[in-house]
């Protein structure tokens, strides 16, 4: 009877560690895109990306994401753009240095998985669900997401203009297993 | 009169053009941005050298309708047209692989100025005086 209870107790013991076990971490490498357009000429990428990736298939629901970007390092592809993008009327990048975004819910859905987070941008945060897709290979992956982003709701620069005011983003971010 | 003004629309356009690459060399390893791919040597020789022998076709052009005062005339456009040309330059939207396009006008803006500098100090060579 007592190695039966023994047994039931190293089981529920094993069950209860591995369910709470910390999700997989992941390495961004350096071939990442941060992709934006905003309808005509407007479009380009940030060139700085840094984070924190714990994500595991299986278990989404103990997978984590602490993402920044470097709001300096984006490129338009025209200098006056990017200093204009920089400036206090749109990014401020002075003042507001990081876009920040931090996940509190992953969900797996019928195409991929989605995530529930802060996203901080220009000072102002916000929960977003954002999509996304993970594909894995052996010791490395890619995560994809392609969402919009409303760029009045975190005040960046004045509504209307030549910028859309739906900015769409692009995210492929190659990953290895720490 | 046009062979020796085509002769002098070639003559500057590739003293321009040496120019240009000595400028761009000099300042991509000062401020250590390169730019060889948008501005290539090829496109930087070819573009001052058509620049030139274009100016050489507006310098006939103008000097048969303006003879005396052709050079005057001349010597102002070239230098308007100069000024009107760095407008796309700071339109330019360059690749997204090039990491500082705000040093980019640094670098196209002075080439912009070379083929009227190069027309100017050997243009006395071409034309005499009152042509």
């Amino acid at each position: 009877m007592k190695k039966i209870i023994g047994s039931l107790a190293a089981a529920l013991l094993l069950a209860v560690t591995s369910a709470f076990a910390p999700a997989q971490g992941w390495q961004i490498t350096d071939k990442y895109t941060v992709r934006f357009t905003g309808g005509g000429e407007v479009g380009g990428i940030f060139k700085t990306l840094k984070g924190t990736i714990l994500f595991d298939e299986q278990h989404p629901d103990g997978s984590s994401f602490e993402l920044t970007i470097d709001v300096a390092s984006i490129n338009t592809g025209n200098g006056l753009m990017n200093t204009h993008a920089k400036s206090a009327e749109w990014f401020d990048a002075a003042q507001y240095p990081l876009i920040k975004f931090t996940s509190k819910k992953i969900a797996k859905t019928a195409g991929g998985y989605t995530v529930t987070g802060d996203m901080e941008i220009h000072g102002v945060k916000k929960e977003m669900t954002l999509p996304f897709s993970f594909k894995s290979s052996g010791a490395a992956g890619t995560f994809s997401g392609a969402f919009t982003i409303n760029r009045n709701d975190f005040h960046i620069g004045k509504p209307g203009g030549d910028v859309d005011e739906k900015i769409k983003l692009d995210l492929t971010v190659p990953v290895v297993k720490k | 009169m046009l062979k020796r003004l085509l002769l002098l629309g070639v003559t500057s356009g590739v003293l321009a053009g040496i120019v240009a690459l000595i400028y761009q060399k000099v300042y991509s390893s000062s401020v250590g941005a390169d730019f060889s791919t948008v501005a290539t040597p090829v496109g930087i020789m070819v573009s001052n050298i058509v620049g030139c022998m274009v100016a050489a076709l507006g310098y006939w052009i103008l000097s048969k309708w303006l003879k005396g005062k052709t050079e005057i005339v001349f010597n102002f456009i070239f230098v308007i047209l100069s000024f009107a040309s760095m407008l796309p330059v700071f339109a330019a939207k360059l690749p997204l692989t090039i990491n500082s396009p705000e040093l980019f006008p640094g670098l196209a803006i002075p080439m912009h100025f070379f083929p009227a500098l190069a027309w100017s100090t050997l243009e006395p060579l071409f034309i005499k005086n009152g042509e």
